[in-house]
């Protein structure tokens, strides 16, 4: 029997999820052993044709991008998103909250290059807004054991099945005033990492008054994170998909910290939905002066 | 799964507003049985229900016609409820569909509008009635004994009435009440029959600093000089409805309305004086100290039959209003714990949340902090509400602006109904567009259903809620208002304009004011130019 035909298909991303991919090493030489590659971006010509499995990582963000996710569809049995722009839309979703003329003249200023460059869509899309995608790999960027499982898994005809519990089953950190019924708020003001002198290691982020996104996350990246001292942004995604993670931030942690100091942070919606917007219930900004297409 | 769908034409009050037929049409699709009735209170009506859910083997029934409320707060209801339970339906299975008091009798300028209305809230409840669980409730042998707070003249006459029947009483006061001081001659008898009677126990000086349960089955921890106690009792007594000290620290754990006042409230003071939303929970229905004596002995009498009539049944069932954790989602975050304001969640050894059902008092609002959705709230689910704003979306307005409209049980919803009152009396109406779904609490508001009314293409949404201090459910409706207040960023963000969104605080028998409100919310969409939702 011929060995599965395995593709790999970069969209609109910075390309870490293909060095997360290419960190694996030697790891890389099994899984290679396995497969067939026929198209990735380290070979110097692809062959996008009756694969087993494609890959796509990054988020539709042009129209180019729309034409190739459609082919590696139309090319592929199993379509596997990789990374939260595949996934969720990712960080440049957040574009979405602008019009695209405003984007454009934000990047290029006067620059503003009129040829040979693909069109804008209106927003930036997750994979599954615009094909069906039969295995979601979420992370930023996903863990590379992560990948190499997943794929070893999809290629051996195995099925996988990614754990739905939020983050804060995985992290090692302690709660206490979380797990005290009161009525109170668990600190007086909400801070940003750096604003804080000390950082305890081993509390909850939320109770030295931190946000942290994990409770809105799905989990499996191992709580890395929040391991090495940083509060979790939330680049895995909800578990549900219809459990946005900008609002439920809010229904969250409404009665946790203080929704007053909530409210002025400098940048709410950056924080709850800096993975998701796109695949959120609003995953763009109404353009009441209507937007031409840049 | 068949339904069976009623419709009652309400004696002739629906006629010539709603059009029954044309709210129907098509329903015999999916219900097994649909059938109009020229009123559901009428034997014939009530045996022919009866009869179809064994013939049609139905398990879910849908009455259109009165207010949800009107079954749990008029006996007539109470009693239609009770029989089609009876007859094999599940409690959580048994859904009304208010085409009444905020249909009929507040539209009849707009008999279009008006049978649109219905039409969408028929579909909204049958959608409940088959979404939601079959709920099984636990049995309980009640206890035949009772906490009376307060040794006042209602107070020992409520005791000797209980003890006379046999029960046991623990008569608690906040000082030494009235074992010593007698205030008439006439209550002497009482007071010497109570104090020396063996089954009758007294704490003075006491503050109520735990409670949990339900009817028949409650703990009530009370504090005294002397220690602290926990006694289990079949049901509470309250003697006095404006002793606010009693009233403060019963709400700490129990589900209890008051009023503008800030006295104890009973669900409807014409027709069940005595009970309050915690059916184990008895008021005594008085105005005040200064009352004449016959009347606080006969307002004792009533109150202590009222909760006789409860506690002498064989059986009380309890029905549990959240569902299971799912274990496959709850990560232990413990948002649940921080906002459940009774003390009924927590994060067991295994890492889950854990809710003590005896503390829960069904506000969901455990279910709208779960950011990843593990747990529900079985009398109104969270596919129902999304459902339910999806089906009120499809309404055809006729290109008017249409709105809607979450109501809490506590307050907005009764509210709703009351404004029939204030319509009827010839104070002007509100338009049929304003469609409203029940919500159990404020609290039980999450953001995402905000999000989806606005995406289903709502021109706005309003939140009716208690008063600030009048939540049964303490801070539930304050806790949603943070919620709602924070999410106007998230609108804002989006460039949808945050003033589409409006949250009114209502008390239950403000109608007038809930059309004036209702009124203004339209009056104000007008002068909106940023979008409201609409598919993108």
């Amino acid at each position: 029997m011929s060995k599965p035909r395995l593709a790999h298909v970069v969209l609109g991303g910075c390309e870490g999820c293909y060095v997360s991919l290419l960190d694996a090493g030697e790891g890389l030489l099994d899984l290679l052993g396995k497969v067939e590659l026929v198209a990735s971006p380290i070979l110097a010509e692809d062959d996008l044709t009756e694969c087993d499995v494609v890959i796509v990582e990054g988020a539709v963000t042009t129209e180019m991008d729309e034409r190739k996710l459609l082919a590696a569809r139309a090319a592929s049995k199993t379509l596997i998103a990789l990374g939260s722009c595949a996934v969720l839309g990712g960080i440049g979703g957040l574009r979405n909250l602008y019009p695209t003329r405003e984007v454009l003249e934000d990047v290029y200023g006067e620059d503003k290059p009129s040829e040979g460059l693909p069109k804008l869509t209106r927003r930036v899309k997750a994979l599954s807004d615009v094909v069906e995608v039969d295995i979601s790999i979420p992370g930023c960027a996903p863990e590379t054991e992560a990948i190499i499982s997943a794929l070893t898994n999809v290629v051996e005809g195995r099925d996988l099945d990614l754990p739905r519990r939020n983050l804060c089953d995985e992290c090692a950190r302690e709660k206490r005033a979380l797990l005290e019924p009161t009525a109170e708020f668990l600190t007086d003001a909400v801070y940003g990492i750096m604003e804080l002198d000390e950082i305890d290691p081993a509390l909850c982020f939320l109770e030295q008054g931190v946000i942290c996104m994990g409770p809105m996350t799905r989990e499996g990246c191992g709580a890395l994170c929040t391991g090495a001292g940083v509060p979790c942004r939330g680049c895995h995604g909800p578990s549900r998909h219809d459990f946005e993670q900008g609002a439920k931030m809010i229904d969250a942690l409404a009665a946790v910290l203080p929704a007053g100091a909530i409210m002025f942070l400098d940048d709410l919606v950056g924080t709850g939905y800096r993975f998701s917007m796109p695949v959120s219930v609003f995953p763009e900004a109404y353009d009441h002066g209507g937007d031409e297409d840049a | 799964m068949p339904l069976g769908l009623y419709v009652s034409r309400c004696s002739g009050q629906l006629d010539g507003i709603v059009d029954v037929d044309a709210a129907i049409e098509g329903m015999d699709e999916t219900a097994a049985v649909v059938r109009v009735f020229e009123d559901f209170f009428d034997p014939a009506a009530q045996e022919r229900m009866i009869r179809d859910i064994s013939d049609a083997d139905l398990d879910a029934v849908v009455l259109a016609g009165h207010s949800i409320e009107h079954y749990t707060r008029s006996l007539s209801g109470q009693h239609l409820k009770q029989r089609l339970i009876d007859a094999g339906l599940n409690p959580n299975r048994v859904i009304a569909a208010n085409v009444l008091e905020q249909v009929a009798l507040v539209h009849a300028d707009d008999p279009v509008g008006a049978t649109s209305k219905a039409r969408a809230l028929i579909q909204v409840a049958s959608l409940r009635a088959t979404l939601a669980p079959v709920v099984e409730g636990i049995e309980t042998d009640p206890k035949h004994s009772v906490l009376i707070l307060g040794a006042t003249t209602e107070g020992m006459v409520a005791a000797q009435r209980l003890l006379q029947l046999g029960y046991k009483v623990v008569v608690a006061d906040r000082g030494a009440g009235l074992r010593s001081v007698q205030d008439s001659a006439n209550l002497k008898a009482t007071v010497s029959f109570v104090s020396g009677h063996p089954n009758a126990e007294f704490v003075d000086d006491a503050r109520l600093s735990d409670g949990s349960g339900w009817l028949g089955d409650y703990s009530v921890t009370l504090a005294a000089p002397t220690g602290s106690a926990m006694f289990r009792v079949g049901g509470l007594l309250l003697a006095r409805p404006d002793e606010p000290g009693w009233i403060e620290e019963l709400r700490q754990h129990f589900k209890v309305d008051i009023d503008d006042q800030g006295r104890a409230r009973s669900i409807d003071p014409s027709t069940h004086p005595a009970e309050t939303v915690d059916s184990g929970i008895m008021v005594v229905p008085i105005r005040g100290a200064s009352e004449e004596i016959a009347t606080k002995v006969s307002a004792a009498d009533s109150a202590a039959l009222a909760l006789v009539l409860k506690l002498s049944q064989p059986k009380t069932v309890h029905f549990v209003d959240v569902s299971q954790v799912d274990e496959t989602l709850c990560g232990g975050c413990a948002s649940c714990v921080k906002t459940c304001a009774f003390g009924a969640c927590s994060i067991g050894e295994d890492g889950l949340s854990h809710v003590d059902i005896r503390r829960c008092r069904g506000c969901g609002k455990c279910v709208v902090s779960c950011p990843v959705g593990a747990r529900d709230i079985v009398n109104s689910p969270h596919d129902y509400l999304i459902g339910a704003i999806r089906t009120l979306a499809e309404v055809d307005t006729q290109g008017g602006d249409k709105v809607v409209g979450f109501l809490c049980g506590g307050c907005g919803y009764p509210a709703g109904d009351h404004a029939s009152v204030s319509v009827q009396a010839g104070n002007g109406s509100y338009p049929a567009s304003f469609l409203p779904i029940r919500i159990p609490c404020g609290g039980r508001l999450d953001t995402l259903y905000v999000l989806e009314a606005f995406k289903q293409g709502f021109d706005g949404v309003t939140v009716f809620r208690c008063r600030e201090g009048h939540c049964h459910n303490l801070i539930g409706n304050l806790d949603m208002d943070r919620r709602i207040n924070l999410l106007r960023t998230v609108l804002r963000s989006r460039n949808i304009d945050d003033g589409r969104l409006r949250i009114i605080d209502i008390s239950p028998f403000e109608g007038e004011r809930f059309v004036e409100q209702v009124n203004e919310v339209f009056t104000s969409i007008g002068s909106f130019d940023n979008g409201k939702g609409g598919p993108q």
